[in-house]
C-alpha cells in the first residue's frame, strides 16, 4: 500500500487530527486576515490577543469583574437547581397539578426574557442581585420542563411490577421514581446551565456602568480589539468549561439509560 | 380515567390556570392602586393599558418595528441559505460529518450573545451588527439539523431507490429531500426563534433603533407605563411570529 | 427443472467485511456456487450471519462479490440491474411521505417510463395484490402485511424478470404470512419470474420453493440443496400432508446444529449477513 494511501486511512480513522487541523486552520487564517488584510482597529490576531492577556488582567478591576460573574453565574445555577427541582417534581408528581400549571409554564417560557432586562435592573440595581435574578429566570424553566416530563415518563409497567410486589408510596418514590430520575435531573441540570450563562451573560454585558459590561463598552469605544476578544475568551472559556461539567455529569450518571 | 371524571378534572385545570391569571393581574392592580408600591418600578396597569392603546392608535411603534422585522429578514435569509447549502454539502460524506459535526456543536454551545460587542465594535451600533449577530446564532441549529436530515436517511430507502435504478439527481429530489424535509424545517424554526430573540436582546444592549432599544430608552427616561405597554407589544409580536413560524413547521410536516 | 441456460449463475463466490488481522473481520460467504433456473422459485436458507442476505445484496448488484462471479441472464453482474431484478426488503422500504400508488409508480420514475404507463402498471399491481382500496394511503396507515403487499406491488410493477426477496415476510406475525405465503405462490404462478427468496421459516421455504438451498454457519457455504416437486400454485392444504413434514424435518436436522453454532458465533462482533 503505497504511503500516503495509508496516511489517508488513519485520517479517516481519526477525524479528531481532521478536526484539529481545521481548527489551526481556522486560527492560521484569522490571524493572517488580522495582520495583512483588515484594519487593526477593528481586529486584532490571535497572537496578539495572547500577548496582550497579561495586560487585560493588569487592568485594574477586570479580574474581580471576572470573579463577580463566576460567583453570580454559580448562585444563580444553584437556585435555578433547588427551584426548578421542586416545582417540577411538584407539578410532575401530580396529575392533576401539570394539567393545571404546565400551560402556565411553557406559556412563560415561550416569552422573551430578553424585554424585561431593563425591568430586572430597574428592580434590582446595577450589581450582581439583577444579574443573579436574571440568570434565575433563564435557569428554571427548562429545569421544571425537563424534570416534570421526565416525571411523566416513568413507564407505568415499572410503577406496576412495584405495585404488585407491595411497594407503599415512599418505597415506590425511593426505589423507583427516584433512581429513574437521575438522568433526567442531569439533562434538566445541563438545559438549566445554558440557560443561566446566558442569562446572566445578558445581564453582565447589558449593565455598562460596572461589571463585565463596563469593560467590553470600554474597550469597544478605545478600539482596542485585542483587549476585548481576550476578555470575550476568557469568558467563553468560562461558559465552556462550565457546560462541560454539567455535560460529563450527565452522561456518568446516566449510564444505566438504554438509549 | 372515565370519560366524565377526565372532563371535569379538565375543567378544574382551565379554572385553575383562569384564576391564577385572574389572581395576578388583580394583586398587580389593588398593590399599585392601594398599596404603597413605587409608581417607577410598577405603573398602575389602567395606565399601562391606556400607554397601549395610545402606542397602538398613534403607530408610533413603526419604524422601531420596522427595524427589528428587517433585521430579522435579513439575518435569517442569510443563515437558511448558508446553513441548508453547508450543512448539505458536509451531510454528503460520513467523514465531514464526523468531523465537522462535533466542532459546529461545539461551537453552539458558547453563549454566543458574547460576540455582541465585536460586532459592535466591527459594525458599529447601526442595524448590521444585530444582523451579524442574528445569522451567526441562528446558523447553527439550521446547519446542524439539516447535517442531520440528509445525513441520517434511514439506509433502507437508499438502497431500494438504488436497486430500482435511481441516478444522483432522482436520488436526491425523490428521496433524500423527502426525508430529510422535517428535521430540516424543525431546524429553520429554531433559527428562526433564536434569531429573534438574539436581535432583541442586541438591540436592548446595544444600539440606536429597534424595538429593544426603545423599551431601554424608555425605561432611561423613567416612563414605565409606556415602557410596559412597550414590553407587552414586544411580547406580543415575539409570541404572535413564533406562533406562526411553529405553525408552518407543523403544517409541512404533516404532508 | 428446465435445461436451458441458467437465469442466474453464481461462480464461486466469497464474501468478506474488513480486513484480514481487522478485529471486526467476518468471513460471510466462502466458495459457493449455485445455478437458479429461469421461472424457479429458490428458497436460501440458514441461521443468521451465514451470508445469504449478503448473496442476495450481490446478485442484485448492490455489492461486488470479493471473489467469483455473477451473471445474470449471461451477463455479468456489475451494479444495480433495475431493468432485470427487483428487490423486496424486509425491513419497510416503502416511502413514509409518499402513498402507496407514489410508492409503486417512484420505481418506473426512476427508469423514465412514460407516464400514462405508470399509472396502469402501478393500478395493475396494487390490484393483483390486493390494494386496489388502498392506493391513497400512505404507509404508516397501513398494517404490517399490506405494507410488504404493497412493496410487493411495486416489485411487480417493475415487470423484471428476476424477483429477490429478503424475508420480506419476517416483521410479520405467523398468521399473516401464512396468507401472504399462499397469495405469493397464487400470484406467481401465473407469471413466469424466476425468484430467490431469503427466509428463516422452515415451513416457509417449503410452502413456496421449488428447491430449497440450506446454508452452514459463518463462513457460509451451501450444505445441501432440497427439491421440492410440487407444482404451482401451491394447494394450502399441501401443509398438512407427509411429504410437507418429512421435507420440513429434513431442513430441521439439517438446520439445527448449524444454528447453535451460529448463535454461539454472534458473541464475536460482526456485521450482519
Amino acid at each position: 500500500m503505497s504511503e500516503p494511501h495509508r496516511y489517508g486511512r488513519y485520517l479517516a480513522r481519526h477525524p479528531a487530527w481532521v478536526r484539529l487541523a481545521v481548527i489551526l486552520a481556522l486560527l492560521m487564517l484569522w490571524e493572517i486576515a488580522a495582520r495583512f488584510w483588515i484594519d487593526p482597529m477593528f481586529i486584532s490576531p490571535p497572537s496578539r490577543v495572547v500577548a496582550s492577556l497579561g495586560e487585560l488582567f493588569g487592568t485594574e478591576g477586570v479580574p474581580g469583574a471576572l470573579r463577580i460573574t463566576f460567583g453570580e453565574l454559580a448562585v444563580a445555577f444553584a437556585i435555578s437547581v433547588a427551584i426548578g427541582l421542586a416545582v417540577g417534581l411538584a407539578v410532575g408528581l401530580s396529575r392533576f397539578g401539570s394539567r393545571s400549571f404546565m400551560p402556565i409554564i411553557l406559556l412563560l417560557y415561550g416569552i422573551p426574557q430578553i424585554t424585561i432586562l431593563p425591568l430586572f435592573i430597574l428592580y434590582f440595581g446595577i450589581g450582581p442581585p439583577s444579574k443573579i435574578a436574571f440568570g434565575v429566570t433563564h435557569g428554571i424553566f427548562p429545569i421544571v420542563v425537563t424534570i416534570a416530563a421526565g416525571v411523566q415518563n416513568i413507564k407505568p409497567i415499572l410503577m406496576t411490577a412495584a405495585h404488585s410486589m407491595g411497594a407503599n408510596r415512599w418505597q415506590i418514590f425511593r426505589w423507583v421514581i427516584f433512581p429513574h430520575m437521575i438522568p433526567t435531573f442531569f439533562a434538566g441540570m445541563r438545559l438549566g446551565m445554558s440557560g443561566v450563562l446566558l442569562g446572566v451573560l445578558l445581564a453582565e454585558l447589558y449593565v455598562s456602568s460596572a461589571g463585565i459590561g463596563y469593560f467590553t463598552q470600554m474597550f469597544t469605544q478605545a478600539f482596542d480589539p485585542a483587549k476585548l476578544l481576550g476578555l470575550i475568551s476568557v469568558l467563553a472559556a468560562m461558559a465552556i468549561a462550565l457546560n462541560e461539567i454539567v455535560r460529563r455529569a450527565e452522561i456518568h450518571f446516566g449510564r444505566w439509560r438504554m438509549e | 380515567m372515565s370519560g366524565r371524571r377526565d372532563r371535569r378534572s379538565r375543567l378544574a385545570s382551565r379554572a385553575v390556570q383562569l384564576g391564577f391569571v385572574a389572581s395576578v393581574v388583580l394583586a398587580w392592580y389593588l398593590a399599585t392602586a392601594y398599596g404603597h408600591i413605587n409608581r417607577i418600578l410598577l405603573p398602575n396597569p389602567v395606565n399601562v393599558w391606556h400607554e397601549l392603546k395610545d402606542v397602538l392608535a398613534s403607530g408610533e411603534y413603526l419604524p422601531d418595528l420596522r427595524v427589528t422585522l428587517t433585521e430579522l429578514a435579513v439575518a435569517f435569509a442569510i443563515s437558511c441559505i448558508s446553513g441548508v447549502t453547508i450543512g448539505y454539502i458536509i451531510s454528503r460524506s460520513a467523514f465531514l460529518i464526523r468531523v465537522f459535526e462535533p466542532l459546529l456543536a461545539g461551537f453552539y454551545s458558547v453563549p454566543v450573545i458574547l460576540f455582541l460587542p465585536l460586532y459592535v465594535l466591527f459594525f458599529g451600533l447601526g442595524p448590521e451588527s444585530k444582523i451579524a449577530l442574528g445569522t451567526t446564532i441562528s446558523f447553527f441549529p439550521i446547519v446542524l439539523n439539516t447535517i442531520a436530515g440528509f445525513g441520517y436517511v434511514d439506509k433502507i430507502f437508499i438502497t431500494a431507490a438504488r436497486s430500482m435504478g435511481a441516478s444522483d439527481i432522482q436520488m436526491f429530489r425523490h428521496v433524500l429531500l423527502p426525508a430529510a424535509f422535517p428535521v430540516i424545517l424543525t431546524g429553520l424554526r429554531i433559527g428562526f426563534t433564536v434569531a429573534l430573540l438574539s436581535i432583541l436582546g442586541s438591540e436592548t444592549i446595544a444600539s440606536l433603533a429597534g424595538l429593544g432599544h426603545h423599551i431601554v430608552s424608555l425605561a432611561e427616561a423613567m416612563e414605565p407605563a409606556r415602557m410596559f405597554a412597550y414590553i407587552a407589544f414586544a411580547v406580543a409580536i415575539a409570541v404572535l411570529l413564533n406562533t406562526v413560524v411553529s405553525g408552518l413547521e407543523r403544517r409541512a410536516r404533516r404532508t | 427443472m428446465s435445461t436451458a441456460a441458467p437465469a442466474i449463475r453464481i461462480k464461486d463466490v466469497s464474501h468478506e467485511f474488513g480486513e484480514a488481522g481487522d478485529a471486526r473481520f467476518v468471513r460471510a460467504l466462502s466458495h459457493t456456487s449455485l445455478d437458479i433456473g429461469r421461472g424457479e422459485l429458490l428458497c436460501l436458507i440458514g441461521p443468521s450471519g451465514c451470508g445469504k442476505s449478503t448473496l442476495l445484496n450481490m446478485i442484485g448488484g448492490l455489492m461486488p462479490p470479493t471473489s467469483g462471479t455473477i451473471e445474470v441472464g449471461g451477463k455479468p453482474v456489475r451494479g444495480p440491474m433495475p431493468r432485470d431484478i427487483a428487490f423486496v426488503f424486509q425491513e419497510n422500504a416503502l416511502f413514509p411521505w409518499c402513498t402507496v400508488l407514489e410508492n409503486v409508480k417512484l420505481g418506473m420514475v426512476f427508469q423514465g417510463v412514460p407516464k400514462a404507463e405508470q399509472e396502469e402498471r402501478a393500478r395493475k399491481s396494487l390490484e393483483a395484490v390486493g390494494l386496489k382500496d388502498f392506493m391513497a394511503h400512505h404507509p404508516a396507515q397501513l398494517s404490517g402485511g399490506m405494507r410488504q403487499r404493497a412493496a410487493l406491488a411495486r416489485a411487480l410493477s417493475l415487470q423484471t424478470e428476476i424477483l429477490l426477496m429478503d424475508e420480506p415476510f419476517g416483521a410479520l406475525d405467523e398468521q399473516t404470512r401464512m396468507i401472504l405465503g399462499e397469495d405469493l405462490s397464487v400470484l406467481l404462478s401465473r407469471s413466469n419470474k424466476t425468484i430467490v427468496f431469503v427466509t428463516h421459516s422452515l415451513g416457509e421455504a417449503v410452502f413456496l420453493a421449488d428447491r430449497v438451498a440450506v446454508f452452514s454457519a459463518r463462513p457460509g457455504r451451501i450444505k445441501e440443496i432440497i427439491a421440492v416437486d410440487e407444482p404451482h400454485p401451491r394447494n394450502p392444504a399441501f401443509v398438512t400432508t407427509e411429504k410437507f413434514s418429512r421435507l420440513r424435518n429434513t431442513l430441521y436436522e439439517l438446520l439445527h446444529d448449524e444454528i447453535r453454532k451460529a448463535v454461539e458465533q454472534s458473541a464475536t462482533v460482526g456485521p450482519g449477513e
